[in-house]
């Protein structure tokens, strides 16, 4: 016991110092493997980047932690010498709001969760917005008026993106639909495969997806269909059919989090109210195919051709309305919102009034699917 | 009999105390060697890797923590193996009954409304009943219908990981968990209590070892654990007793799922407080299991030891991640080695090399090596 | 939508799907008419996955990598046929082993070749005249993988073979009785070693064919519990290779439905069938008073020690 006591001091103490000294240890806790190209892999190759560009910071990380485990491994990476620990998954906003209340001279960032603590602060870089730019190219180009979508699991997140994606459809094509199909898996390009299959099956001929996988985009090559990349680029795995896609860059948040850190604006005490909530405007997300590369030359004359009337911006092209609105929300001051009412539920009620946008509560909490999702939608209200 | 050179290897009957641990304890270093092998072509000092493993998991409070952490799902499901493998009956489905134990103690915590101090009681009396009814469903299969029981309770593990699927996403999938695939959190009387500045839910050890004790005394000493043994050792000689089969079996396999059933109840009640993703309920613990019993060979009192040594590799597993950064499928392939050396080097426990001069007359029946 | 189309949809992809599990289950069916179980179909599977996608990656040549992942796929099985025939372990402990065993060493050796596509994946292939056969040609002809049609015309050769020829009589004697097969001069362990090698064989070009053809890229755990399904198929089939091509496309057919039927159906209830049917099919012949006679080999699981009684 005195040992343990006597251990835990030293590492207070070198926790001190490190900070002190401005020297930084980050801990990456990550739930898939760094190869899954998708969510760990952007994650880590956000880590890579931080590393290199500040010579005070040093990374590890652990890779595929199974929930109920990154208590473990938090532990053992505080016994290192980190004195911050990133956890990168929903599942484990638990431990880390323990391990916080355990290492009080630590600070901790959990990614994607809703709990806070004065040494733990959260983080979520979302796509809603992208996906919103990706429906409208989807609605464009789609020729049976059904687009598919592959999703992992039926949650706020997922219902978000879909919806905002629909919302971009029918804009452009306001008889489109979106049908659904759930693997309840991150990560299972069998189970993707043959969702996407049984989608192609039912007529769908545009393909957008959340799994951590190029499998979707494979799939719908393979039937000579257009789909849109996640989370990394992937442009390569297709060239002739991916249009476009969301691409993720973390490392804008883990930038901004760590030089705080380091020059000393965050510190163990004041993290209770720090959410990063970041969007297109801070960097954090990307709309295109690869970096640099909203859309895909190949269906830019396809875009130019669909031409829609805005109530604002009078006729515009699809490929021009594209641009207008990634301008809108990228720009500091943002001015448009794909969540912007009069917005119907599919069962007809009322859910965001005319002219006004959700609030981030309400868009992290979204239970309810548009008009125009079309297939099962596991816990939508039914009142 | 088999001749080499001066050397006689003589078949024995039973093997000797002595034997069954030397024989074992050199399949564990047979594993350990080759997967020095594996360290040092992965670019990891050997030396190096056994001592950063030793230092962080037997060289500290918390390293002996996560180990009796690991050890008690380990444990309880390796006892009821043991008596399982007792009877010969090849209860592969340790995974499933455990699962079985950790829904049921999902749904009394949150769905009986039971008071507080009995709810903890509760769950693991129904954890262990779900287990077992989990387990006798194979058996009953094979006594009644002569249905192979390694299929049925391997076949059942993975009805019972799509059962558990089915809950969390569908009918008890948390209000509070904001759409992801869990039931809410437990009431905090529904939490296992644990040891200071561990994960060790001590109520489940304790549980662990009383059942390690009490198999013990009902293999040797009660006419259940005398008819289980014969069953085993000599189904004929059982049915000339007129031992009765089904009862035997429906008891061995209400003891070892119920058993399982209660790491079950363990696992969320002391570790995760929810139920989730079955994969992430038992990192395989149900099948590991099967190693420590195997390599315990019928002694429930030597399961405590061989579950102690498991949960030692599992947490020098999590070791590897963090400190030697080498994947942790390292794990899975120590856990093969070790099962492979096991069961090759069985045979030798049953012969003894004799010296013997030529010319001595065979004594043994004609063998594969003189034909 | 019209029933046609819904049949050739699901017809097309139940044959995909099942193209491994009924690659692996004729070599398991092939192991246990020999009398020997081998539990360890997931490790092998996973070990050819891995070495296909490595050597089709490497060397740009798909069909290269099928045959690496079939000879690693017989080697890994020569563990396993060492240890039961030769030495006479538990079999299914032995089968257990070389599963955690395969999943851990292709977990450790493919760090690195994750997330990447495959350059070169298997082409699909349209038999040119049947696919024009009404109904039957889109469901059967068009646009599958080479493997799924060697698959088809292997599991009659395979059925030929066992009931038809010498050799079959001697590998379902062995597997019946093989003190019996021992006397009347059959090589009992020989045989024992080809058909689990054959075994290990198929299932990895049945791992091949996933991470080459099926979804050309390779992930740690691919196979995803398909080499559970496929002892629960062997079962299911009877021991019968010609039997294993209905059993394939239906667990294929009910895989793919739990997407299809998503909106109906909760997927998990279509994904556990295939463990149940396999349950439930050996529990109605126990029922019939068959009991273990539905095909299966006498002496399966027996190790074989001449000489003894």
């Amino acid at each position: 016991m005195r040992r343990l006591v006597a251990s835990l001091f030293v590492v207070a103490v070198l926790g001190l110092v490190g900070l002190a000294a401005g020297n930084i240890k980050a801990g990456f806790i990550y739930v898939g493997p760094i190869g899954d190209y998708g969510w760990t892999f952007a994650h880590d190759q956000a880590r890579q980047i931080v590393d290199e560009e500040f010579d005070w910071l040093e990374t590890v990380y652990v890779e595929s932690v199974p929930e109920g485990q990154a208590g473990t491994f938090i532990d053992q990476l505080v016994a290192q010498g980190c004195n911050v620990i990133f956890t990168t998954s929903f599942g484990f906003m638990d431990e880390t709001i323990e391990a916080a209340a355990r290492y009080p001279n630590v600070i901790f960032a959990h990614c994607s969760g809703f709990k806070r603590a004065p040494n733990s602060a959260t983080y979520m870089a979302d796509f809603y917005q992208v996906y919103y730019l990706n429906g409208l190219m989807a609605g464009a180009l789609t020729k049976s008026g059904k687009i598919g979508y592959v999703g992992a699991f039926p949650i706020p997140e997922l219902k978000r993106h879909i919806n905002a994606f629909t919302i971009g459809v029918r804009t452009v094509n306001p008889n489109a639909e979106v049908h659904v199909r759930w693997i309840y898996e991150w990560f299972n390009p069998a189970a993707a495969k043959e969702a996407a299959e049984a989608l192609i099956a039912e007529g769908c001929d545009v393909f957008a997806f959340t799994e951590d996988s190029p499998t979707v985009v494979q799939v719908a090559a393979e039937h000579g269909l257009p789909s849109f990349g996640h989370y990394s680029p992937m442009y390569d795995f297709a060239p002739e059919y991916v249009v476009s896609g969301q691409i993720v860059h973390w490392e804008a948040i883990y930038r901004d989090f760590l030089m705080k850190v380091h020059d000393g604006i965050y510190n163990p005490t004041n993290l209770q109210h720090v959410d990063y909530w970041w969007l297109l405007s801070q960097g954090a997300v990307e709309v295109g195919a690869k970096p640099g590369m909203v859309i895909n030359p190949a269906f830019e004359d396809d875009l130019k051709a669909v031409v829609v009337n805005d109530p604002m911006l009078g006729e515009i092209s699809v490929y021009d309305l594209v641009m207008t609105r990634l301008h809108q929300m990228g720009d500091p001051g943002v001015t448009y919102d794909p969540f912007q009412g009069p917005i119907y539920d599919r069962q007809g009620k009322l859910r965001v009034p005319e002219g006004c946008w959700l609030s981030a509560d309400s868009l992290v909490t979204m239970e309810w699917a548009v008009e125009g999702v079309v297939g099962p939608w596991p816990g939508e209200p039914t009142e | 009999m088999k001749r080499v050179g001066p050397f006689v290897l003589e078949r024995r009957l039973a093997p000797s105390r002595a034997a069954v641990i030397g024989v074992s304890v050199l399949a564990v270093l047979a594993a350990l060697l080759v997967m020095a092998i594996i360290f040092w072509g992965y670019g990891v000092s050997p030396w190096h890797a056994y001592a950063t493993i030793a230092k962080s998991t037997l060289g500290s409070r918390y390293g002996l923590m996560e180990i009796l952490r690991r050890t008690i799902p380990l444990l309880l499901c390796g006892v009821g193996l043991v008596i399982a493998f007792r009877s010969q009956f090849w209860n592969i489905g340790a995974e499933g009954q455990l699962l079985a134990g950790a829904v049921a103690a999902t749904g009394v915590a949150l769905y009986s409304g039971i008071p507080a101090p009995w709810l903890l009681p509760t769950m693991f009396v129904v954890g262990f009943l779900a287990g077992a009814v989990w387990g006798i469903i194979p058996a009953f299969l094979k006594v009644k219908l002569r249905v192979n029981d390694v299929i049925t309770t391997l076949m059942m593990n993975y009805i019972m990981i799509y059962i558990v699927e089915w809950l969390i996403h569908g009918p008890w999938k948390g209000p509070t968990m904001r759409g992801f695939a869990y039931t809410d959190t437990f009431p905090k009387a529904a939490w296992l209590p644990t040891l200071p500045l561990s994960r060790v839910h001590w109520p489940t050890l304790v549980i662990g070892l009383v059942a390690a004790v009490l198999a013990a005394f009902i293999l040797a000493r009660t006419r259940l654990g005398y008819e289980i043994r014969v069953v085993g050792e000599s189904p004929d000689a059982a049915r000339y007793a007129g031992i009765n089969f089904l009862r035997v079996s429906l008891w061995v396999m209400i003891l070892s799922g119920g058993l399982a059933g209660l790491a079950g109840v363990g696992e969320v009640g002391g570790i995760h407080h929810k139920l989730l993703s079955p994969v992430q309920v038992s990192v395989g613990y149900g099948y590991t299991a099967i190693i420590v019993a195997w390599l315990a060979r019928g002694s429930p009192i030597a399961a405590i030891m061989t579950a102690a040594l498991f949960g030692l590799i599992f947490a020098a597993g999590d070791v590897i991640k963090v400190a030697l950064r080498m994947p942790f499928q390292v794990t899975g392939v120590f856990n093969g080695l070790i099962l492979f050396f096991l069961i090759g080097v069985e045979l030798l426990m049953y012969w003894r090399v004799r010296l013997a001069p030529k010319g001595e007359r065979w004594t043994g029946k004609a063998g594969s090596s003189e034909s | 939508m019209d029933w046609q189309s819904w049949l050739i949809g699901i017809v097309g992809r139940a044959l995909a799907f099942g193209t491994p599990l009924l690659w692996g289950t004729l070599g398991e069916i092939y192991a246990e008419r020999a009398g020997v179980v081998n539990l360890g179909v997931e490790g092998m599977m996973i070990l050819g996955a891995f070495s296909a996608f490595a050597v089709a990656q490497s060397t740009g040549h798909p069909g290269l990598g099928i045959m690496v992942a079939a000879v690693v796929g017989g080697v890994a099985a020569l563990i396993h046929a060492f240890l039961t025939v030769t030495l006479r372990a538990n079999q299914y402990v032995s089968g257990l082993a070389l599963t955690m065993f395969g999943l851990g060493l292709a977990g450790l050796l493919g760090r690195g070749w994750e997330g990447i596509p495959l350059r070169q994946p298997l082409p699909d292939v349209t038999i040119p005249g049947l696919a024009k056969i009404p109904l039957l040609g889109p469901m059967l002809f068009e646009g599958q993988s080479i493997l799924t049609y060697a698959g088809l015309i292997l599991a009659v050769v395979l059925w030929i073979i066992l009931y038809r020829t010498r050799w079959g009589i001697s590998i379902r004697s062995v597997g019946e009785s093989p003190a019996t097969a021992d006397a009347l001069g059959v090589n009992v362990f020989l045989i024992r070693y080809l058909c689990v090698m054959f075994g290990g064989v198929l299932a990895g070009v049945a791992g091949g064919f996933l991470s080459v053809d099926y979804r050309p890229s390779w992930t740690e755990g691919m196979t995803a519990g398909m080499g559970w399904i496929v002892i629960a198929l062997t079962i299911f089939a009877a021991w019968d290779p010609l039997q294993a091509i209905g059993g394939a496309l239906l667990f294929g057919a009910l895989y793919h439905l739990s997407y299809r039927l998503q909106a109906w159906l909760p997927p998990e209830l279509l994904k556990l069938m295939p463990y149940a049917f396999a349950i439930l099919v050996l529990a109605i012949a126990g029922l019939g008073g068959a009991g273990r006679r539905r095909g299966a080999p006498g002496a399966l699981g027996v190790p074989y020690a001449r000489g003894e009684k």
